[in-house]
Protein backbone atom coordinates (compact mmCIF):
# COMPACT_ATOMS: atom_id res chain seq x y z
CA UNK A 1 0.00 0.00 0.00
CA UNK A 2 2.87 2.29 0.81
CA UNK A 3 4.75 1.68 -2.43
CA UNK A 4 1.54 2.44 -4.25
CA UNK A 5 0.58 5.59 -2.98
CA UNK A 6 4.05 7.16 -2.48
CA UNK A 7 4.00 6.69 -6.77
CA UNK A 8 0.19 8.23 -6.70
CA UNK A 9 1.20 10.79 -4.91
CA UNK A 10 3.89 11.49 -7.08
CA UNK A 11 1.75 11.39 -10.40
CA UNK A 12 -1.17 13.13 -9.18
CA UNK A 13 -0.93 16.65 -7.61
CA UNK A 14 -4.84 17.18 -7.27
CA UNK A 15 -5.81 13.96 -5.47
CA UNK A 16 -2.98 13.76 -2.92
CA UNK A 17 -3.38 12.89 0.68
CA UNK A 18 -4.18 15.76 3.32
CA UNK A 19 -0.95 16.99 4.96
CA UNK A 20 -0.81 19.94 6.47
CA UNK A 21 2.79 21.49 6.35
CA UNK A 22 2.94 20.43 2.68
CA UNK A 23 4.62 22.83 0.30
CA UNK A 24 4.96 25.20 2.45
CA UNK A 25 7.49 27.11 2.85
CA UNK A 26 8.17 30.57 3.92
CA UNK A 27 7.99 31.63 0.08
CA UNK A 28 4.99 29.94 -0.50
CA UNK A 29 4.90 29.35 -4.10
CA UNK A 30 2.18 30.46 -5.73
CA UNK A 31 1.34 27.27 -7.93
CA UNK A 32 0.50 25.85 -4.57
CA UNK A 33 -1.48 28.42 -2.77
CA UNK A 34 -5.08 27.13 -4.12
CA UNK A 35 -4.47 23.65 -5.12
CA UNK A 36 -5.64 23.02 -1.79
CA UNK A 37 -5.90 18.89 -1.24
CA UNK A 38 -9.33 17.88 -1.63
CA UNK A 39 -9.18 14.21 -0.81
CA UNK A 40 -9.79 13.42 3.19
CA UNK A 41 -6.80 12.49 4.93
CA UNK A 42 -8.11 8.64 5.61
CA UNK A 43 -10.38 7.10 3.51
CA UNK A 44 -9.70 3.71 5.46
CA UNK A 45 -9.14 2.90 8.76
CA UNK A 46 -6.04 0.26 7.86
CA UNK A 47 -4.24 3.56 6.15
CA UNK A 48 -4.43 5.61 9.41
CA UNK A 49 -3.04 2.60 11.29
CA UNK A 50 -0.27 2.24 8.29
CA UNK A 51 0.90 5.74 8.41
CA UNK A 52 2.42 6.33 11.77
CA UNK A 53 4.91 9.01 13.07
CA UNK A 54 8.43 8.63 11.57
CA UNK A 55 11.35 7.58 14.07
CA UNK A 56 12.28 10.94 15.09
CA UNK A 57 9.12 12.09 15.84
CA UNK A 58 8.09 9.43 17.42
CA UNK A 59 11.55 9.49 19.73
CA UNK A 60 10.67 13.06 20.64
CA UNK A 61 7.25 12.51 21.33
CA UNK A 62 7.87 9.59 24.23
CA UNK A 63 10.83 11.14 25.51
CA UNK A 64 9.65 14.59 25.65
CA UNK A 65 5.89 13.18 27.32
CA UNK A 66 7.67 10.88 29.55
CA UNK A 67 10.64 13.93 31.07
CA UNK A 68 7.88 16.68 31.43
CA UNK A 69 5.22 13.86 33.13
CA UNK A 70 8.58 12.92 35.04
CA UNK A 71 9.77 15.84 36.11
CA UNK A 72 6.33 17.54 36.77
CA UNK A 73 5.37 14.70 39.56
CA UNK A 74 8.29 14.89 41.28
CA UNK A 75 8.85 18.49 41.58
CA UNK A 76 5.53 18.00 42.97
CA UNK A 77 6.06 15.39 45.13
CA UNK A 78 9.01 17.12 46.24
CA UNK A 79 7.56 20.14 47.69
CA UNK A 80 5.27 18.25 49.71
CA UNK A 81 8.17 16.23 50.72
CA UNK A 82 10.14 19.77 51.74
CA UNK A 83 7.09 20.99 53.51
CA UNK A 84 7.21 17.57 55.51
CA UNK A 85 11.18 18.26 56.37
CA UNK A 86 10.05 21.93 58.38
CA UNK A 87 11.46 22.03 61.34
CA UNK A 88 10.63 24.35 64.48
CA UNK A 89 12.61 28.07 64.08
CA UNK A 90 13.07 27.77 60.47
CA UNK A 91 12.89 31.05 58.73
CA UNK A 92 11.10 31.86 55.42
CA UNK A 93 14.06 31.55 53.69
CA UNK A 94 15.15 28.23 54.75
CA UNK A 95 11.46 27.18 54.29
CA UNK A 96 11.57 28.47 50.98
CA UNK A 97 15.24 26.63 50.27
CA UNK A 98 14.26 23.45 51.65
CA UNK A 99 11.09 23.70 48.94
CA UNK A 100 12.99 24.43 46.02
CA UNK A 101 15.91 22.04 46.98
CA UNK A 102 13.62 18.86 47.50
CA UNK A 103 11.60 19.71 44.48
CA UNK A 104 14.60 20.51 42.45
CA UNK A 105 15.97 17.30 43.34
CA UNK A 106 12.87 14.79 43.03
CA UNK A 107 11.93 16.69 39.91
CA UNK A 108 15.17 16.14 38.16
CA UNK A 109 15.57 12.81 39.22
CA UNK A 110 12.45 11.26 38.42
CA UNK A 111 12.43 13.34 35.25
CA UNK A 112 15.61 11.87 33.73
CA UNK A 113 14.31 8.29 35.25
CA UNK A 114 11.20 8.23 33.13
CA UNK A 115 12.83 10.32 30.17
CA UNK A 116 15.22 7.48 29.63
CA UNK A 117 12.26 4.68 29.85
CA UNK A 118 10.54 6.95 27.03
CA UNK A 119 14.03 6.96 24.77
CA UNK A 120 14.65 3.03 25.41
CA UNK A 121 10.58 2.03 24.74
CA UNK A 122 10.69 4.91 21.93
CA UNK A 123 13.50 2.72 20.44
CA UNK A 124 12.54 -0.40 20.96
CA UNK A 125 9.22 0.32 19.32
CA UNK A 126 10.39 1.50 16.15
CA UNK A 127 13.25 -0.75 16.24
CA UNK A 128 10.08 -3.35 16.25
CA UNK A 129 7.55 -1.85 13.55
CA UNK A 130 11.23 -1.47 11.01
CA UNK A 131 11.70 -4.98 11.58
CA UNK A 132 8.12 -6.90 11.68
CA UNK A 133 6.19 -4.27 9.66
CA UNK A 134 3.68 -4.51 12.08
CA UNK A 135 1.67 -1.94 14.19
CA UNK A 136 -0.13 -3.33 16.85
CA UNK A 137 -1.42 -4.53 20.74
CA UNK A 138 2.06 -6.93 20.16
CA UNK A 139 4.25 -4.42 19.18
CA UNK A 140 3.82 -2.51 22.23
CA UNK A 141 3.66 -5.25 24.60
CA UNK A 142 7.37 -6.29 23.00
CA UNK A 143 8.61 -2.58 23.24
CA UNK A 144 7.20 -2.40 26.94
CA UNK A 145 9.08 -5.80 27.71
CA UNK A 146 12.16 -4.54 26.24
CA UNK A 147 12.02 -1.66 27.82
CA UNK A 148 11.64 -3.00 31.69
CA UNK A 149 14.57 -5.95 30.75
CA UNK A 150 16.85 -3.01 29.47
CA UNK A 151 16.00 -0.81 32.72
CA UNK A 152 16.57 -3.32 34.96
CA UNK A 153 19.15 -4.63 33.36
CA UNK A 154 22.09 -4.30 35.92
CA UNK A 155 20.48 -5.18 38.63
CA UNK A 156 20.78 -8.92 37.76
CA UNK A 157 18.33 -11.61 35.35
CA UNK A 158 16.09 -12.20 37.76
CA UNK A 159 15.25 -8.25 38.38
CA UNK A 160 14.91 -7.74 34.72
CA UNK A 161 12.97 -10.56 34.09
CA UNK A 162 10.35 -9.25 36.45
CA UNK A 163 10.72 -5.53 35.23
CA UNK A 164 10.33 -7.12 31.61
CA UNK A 165 7.17 -8.78 32.35
CA UNK A 166 6.09 -5.93 34.28
CA UNK A 167 6.52 -3.32 31.70
CA UNK A 168 5.13 -5.44 28.74
CA UNK A 169 2.13 -6.14 30.99
CA UNK A 170 1.82 -2.48 31.73
CA UNK A 171 2.00 -1.61 27.40
CA UNK A 172 -0.12 -3.85 26.77
CA UNK A 173 -2.67 -3.06 29.32
CA UNK A 174 -2.26 1.05 28.29
CA UNK A 175 -3.22 -0.05 24.88
CA UNK A 176 -6.12 -2.16 25.13
CA UNK A 177 -7.57 0.95 27.59
CA UNK A 178 -6.74 3.24 25.14
CA UNK A 179 -9.10 0.99 22.55
CA UNK A 180 -11.64 0.32 25.41
CA UNK A 181 -11.86 4.38 25.70
CA UNK A 182 -12.15 4.65 22.28
CA UNK A 183 -14.78 2.47 21.78
CA UNK A 184 -17.10 3.32 24.75
CA UNK A 185 -16.53 6.77 25.41
CA UNK A 186 -17.58 9.19 22.46
CA UNK A 187 -15.16 12.35 22.71
CA UNK B 1 8.59 39.32 7.72
CA UNK B 2 6.03 38.49 9.80
CA UNK B 3 5.04 34.88 8.96
CA UNK B 4 5.23 32.63 11.75
CA UNK B 5 8.16 30.21 11.39
CA UNK B 6 6.96 26.84 9.54
CA UNK B 7 10.05 24.67 9.71
CA UNK B 8 9.32 24.22 13.02
CA UNK B 9 6.40 22.98 14.90
CA UNK B 10 3.83 25.72 16.00
CA UNK B 11 4.05 27.15 19.25
CA UNK B 12 2.80 24.82 22.05
CA UNK B 13 3.83 21.94 20.30
CA UNK B 14 7.29 23.05 20.31
CA UNK B 15 7.94 22.37 23.69
CA UNK B 16 7.26 18.99 23.83
CA UNK B 17 9.28 18.63 20.68
CA UNK B 18 12.52 20.72 22.14
CA UNK B 19 12.18 18.76 25.41
CA UNK B 20 12.29 15.25 23.77
CA UNK B 21 14.78 15.88 21.06
CA UNK B 22 17.01 17.69 23.77
CA UNK B 23 17.00 14.70 26.00
CA UNK B 24 17.69 12.52 23.35
CA UNK B 25 20.50 14.09 22.06
CA UNK B 26 21.92 14.88 25.35
CA UNK B 27 21.35 10.84 26.77
CA UNK B 28 22.64 9.52 23.94
CA UNK B 29 25.79 12.04 23.50
CA UNK B 30 26.40 11.89 26.99
CA UNK B 31 25.95 8.16 27.27
CA UNK B 32 28.87 7.62 24.52
CA UNK B 33 31.00 10.20 25.54
CA UNK B 34 30.71 8.98 29.11
CA UNK B 35 31.16 5.19 28.52
CA UNK B 36 34.03 5.98 26.75
CA UNK B 37 35.47 7.90 29.12
CA UNK B 38 34.72 5.32 31.99
CA UNK B 39 36.44 2.70 29.60
CA UNK B 40 39.53 4.65 29.84
CA UNK B 41 39.73 5.54 33.38
CA UNK B 42 38.62 2.25 34.43
CA UNK B 43 41.60 0.05 35.77
CA UNK B 44 42.48 -2.94 33.75
CA UNK B 45 40.14 -6.25 33.88
CA UNK B 46 37.15 -3.84 35.06
CA UNK B 47 37.03 -1.90 32.05
CA UNK B 48 33.91 -2.59 30.24
CA UNK B 49 31.90 -2.82 33.77
CA UNK B 50 33.59 0.59 34.58
CA UNK B 51 32.65 2.17 31.22
CA UNK B 52 28.64 0.77 31.62
CA UNK B 53 28.57 2.04 35.33
CA UNK B 54 29.64 5.42 34.01
CA UNK B 55 27.26 5.17 31.46
CA UNK B 56 24.24 4.42 33.54
CA UNK B 57 25.45 7.09 36.33
CA UNK B 58 25.94 10.05 33.64
CA UNK B 59 23.88 9.48 30.79
CA UNK B 60 19.93 10.04 32.07
CA UNK B 61 22.03 13.34 33.83
CA UNK B 62 23.58 14.88 30.68
CA UNK B 63 19.98 14.13 28.96
CA UNK B 64 18.27 15.95 31.75
CA UNK B 65 20.47 19.41 31.76
CA UNK B 66 20.06 19.33 27.62
CA UNK B 67 16.48 19.02 28.23
CA UNK B 68 15.81 21.36 31.08
CA UNK B 69 17.96 23.84 28.66
CA UNK B 70 15.58 23.25 25.70
CA UNK B 71 12.56 23.12 27.76
CA UNK B 72 12.72 26.58 29.09
CA UNK B 73 14.52 27.97 25.93
CA UNK B 74 11.14 27.34 23.84
CA UNK B 75 9.05 28.40 26.80
CA UNK B 76 10.37 31.63 26.70
CA UNK B 77 10.78 31.67 23.20
CA UNK B 78 6.88 30.74 22.47
CA UNK B 79 5.88 33.33 25.51
CA UNK B 80 7.96 36.08 23.68
CA UNK B 81 5.85 34.94 20.28
CA UNK B 82 2.87 35.56 22.03
CA UNK B 83 4.14 38.78 23.58
CA UNK B 84 5.39 40.40 20.99
CA UNK B 85 3.31 38.51 18.21
CA UNK B 86 6.57 37.79 15.31
CA UNK B 87 8.99 35.58 15.13
CA UNK B 88 12.36 37.27 14.38
CA UNK B 89 16.09 36.48 15.54
CA UNK B 90 15.58 38.27 18.85
CA UNK B 91 13.55 35.82 20.06
CA UNK B 92 15.67 33.33 20.17
CA UNK B 93 18.46 35.67 21.26
CA UNK B 94 15.89 37.03 24.31
CA UNK B 95 14.95 33.66 25.38
CA UNK B 96 18.55 31.70 25.71
CA UNK B 97 19.40 34.95 27.67
CA UNK B 98 16.32 34.03 29.90
CA UNK B 99 16.98 30.13 29.66
CA UNK B 100 20.77 31.15 31.07
CA UNK B 101 19.51 33.74 33.79
CA UNK B 102 17.05 31.36 34.71
CA UNK B 103 18.69 28.52 35.44
CA UNK B 104 21.48 30.48 37.96
CA UNK B 105 18.96 32.57 39.22
CA UNK B 106 19.67 31.12 42.99
CA UNK B 107 23.63 31.66 42.51
CA UNK B 108 22.57 35.28 42.95
CA UNK B 109 22.01 38.36 40.36
CA UNK B 110 25.67 38.35 39.05
CA UNK B 111 26.19 35.02 38.15
CA UNK B 112 22.74 35.25 36.79
CA UNK B 113 23.41 37.95 34.32
CA UNK B 114 27.02 36.48 33.87
CA UNK B 115 25.23 33.58 32.50
CA UNK B 116 22.40 34.97 30.92
CA UNK B 117 24.96 37.07 29.08
CA UNK B 118 26.51 33.87 27.99
CA UNK B 119 23.41 32.34 27.05
CA UNK B 120 22.56 35.25 24.44
CA UNK B 121 25.59 35.31 23.20
CA UNK B 122 25.34 31.79 22.22
CA UNK B 123 22.23 31.72 21.30
CA UNK B 124 23.18 35.13 19.14
CA UNK B 125 26.10 33.29 16.88
CA UNK B 126 23.41 30.35 16.21
CA UNK B 127 21.23 32.31 14.80
CA UNK B 128 23.91 34.68 12.70
CA UNK B 129 25.31 31.09 11.21
CA UNK B 130 21.45 30.13 10.47
CA UNK B 131 20.55 33.60 8.70
CA UNK B 132 23.75 33.04 7.02
CA UNK B 133 23.00 29.89 5.66
CA UNK B 134 19.23 30.96 4.85
CA UNK B 135 21.03 33.87 2.81
CA UNK B 136 22.68 31.17 0.35
CA UNK B 137 19.90 28.95 0.06
CA UNK B 138 17.34 32.22 -0.76
CA UNK B 139 19.70 33.43 -3.61
CA UNK B 140 19.06 30.41 -5.34
CA UNK B 141 15.95 29.21 -3.82
CA UNK B 142 14.78 32.76 -5.20
CA UNK B 143 15.87 32.40 -8.76
CA UNK B 144 13.75 29.32 -9.09
CA UNK B 145 10.85 30.54 -7.53
CA UNK B 146 10.78 33.95 -9.55
CA UNK B 147 11.20 31.50 -12.66
CA UNK B 148 8.25 29.16 -11.77
CA UNK B 149 6.27 32.47 -11.01
CA UNK B 150 6.50 34.47 -14.36
CA UNK B 151 5.47 30.92 -16.05
CA UNK B 152 2.35 30.02 -13.75
CA UNK B 153 1.26 32.69 -11.28
CA UNK B 154 -1.01 35.07 -12.99
CA UNK B 155 -4.59 33.46 -12.40
CA UNK B 156 -3.60 32.34 -8.96
CA UNK B 157 -1.80 35.81 -8.00
CA UNK B 158 -4.98 37.58 -7.43
CA UNK B 159 -6.40 36.77 -4.66
CA UNK B 160 -5.67 37.47 -0.90
CA UNK B 161 -5.85 35.33 2.01
CA UNK B 162 -7.09 37.70 4.69
CA UNK B 163 -5.30 37.72 7.40
CA UNK B 164 -2.50 35.48 6.23
CA UNK B 165 0.43 37.04 5.10
CA UNK B 166 1.44 36.13 1.50
CA UNK B 167 4.40 36.92 -0.06
CA UNK B 168 3.33 39.55 -2.45
CA UNK B 169 4.25 38.88 -6.03
CA UNK B 170 6.54 42.19 -6.26
CA UNK B 171 9.13 42.71 -7.82
CA UNK B 172 11.42 43.58 -4.68
CA UNK B 173 11.69 40.16 -3.81
CA UNK B 174 14.00 39.37 -6.77
CA UNK B 175 16.17 42.79 -5.83
CA UNK B 176 17.57 40.87 -2.73
CA UNK B 177 19.45 38.25 -4.06
CA UNK B 178 22.03 41.11 -5.61
CA UNK B 179 22.87 42.83 -2.92
CA UNK B 180 24.96 41.50 -0.32
CA UNK B 181 24.07 40.07 2.77
CA UNK B 182 24.35 42.89 4.95
CA UNK B 183 22.68 45.55 2.54
CA UNK B 184 20.17 42.73 2.02
CA UNK B 185 19.41 42.28 6.23
CA UNK B 186 19.09 45.86 6.16
CA UNK B 187 16.83 46.54 3.35
CA UNK B 188 14.76 43.97 4.52
CA UNK B 189 13.94 45.45 7.51
CA UNK B 190 13.04 48.40 6.13
CA UNK B 191 10.48 46.84 3.52
CA UNK B 192 8.99 44.89 6.66
CA UNK B 193 8.41 48.31 8.29
CA UNK B 194 6.75 49.14 5.23
CA UNK B 195 4.43 46.58 4.65
CA UNK B 196 3.57 46.24 8.31
CA UNK B 197 -0.07 46.42 8.17
CA UNK B 198 -0.23 43.90 5.66
CA UNK B 199 2.05 41.36 6.66
CA UNK B 200 1.76 41.49 10.68
CA UNK B 201 -0.86 39.86 11.99
CA UNK B 202 -3.79 40.88 14.61
CA UNK B 203 -2.71 37.55 16.49
CA UNK B 204 -0.26 35.02 15.14
CA UNK B 205 -1.81 31.42 13.21
CA UNK B 206 0.22 29.54 15.51
CA UNK B 207 -2.51 30.09 18.40
CA UNK B 208 -5.67 29.88 16.09
CA UNK B 209 -7.47 27.82 13.51
CA UNK B 210 -6.21 28.33 10.02
CA UNK B 211 -7.82 31.47 8.61
CA UNK B 212 -10.12 30.69 6.29
CA UNK B 213 -9.30 31.53 2.25
CA UNK B 214 -11.53 34.30 0.84
CA UNK B 215 -11.62 34.22 -3.10
CA UNK B 216 -12.07 37.39 -3.46
CA UNK B 217 -10.17 39.42 -6.69
CA UNK B 218 -9.14 42.81 -5.53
Amino acid sequence: MAINRSSDHESDENTRLYHPYQNYQVPIKSQYLYKLPTSPEFLFTEESLKQRRSWGENLTFYTGTGYLAGSVAGASAGIFSGIKSFENGDTTKLKINRILNSSGQAGRTWGNRVGIVGLIYAGIESGVVAVTDKDDVWTSVVAGLGTGAVFRAARGVRSAAVAGAFGGIAAGAVVAGKQVFKRYAHI
Amino acid sequence: MGTPESSREPCPDRILDDVGGAFAMGAVGGSAYHLIRGIYNSPGGARLSGGVQALRMSGPRSGGSFSVWGGLYSTFDCALVYARQKEDPWNSILSGAATGGFLSLRQGLGASARSALVGGVLLAMIEGVGIMLNKVQSTAHNEQFMEDHAATSLPYGMGQISGQSVPVPETSSSSSGSVSWFGSLFKKKKETEDHHSESRTHILESFDAPPVPTYEFK
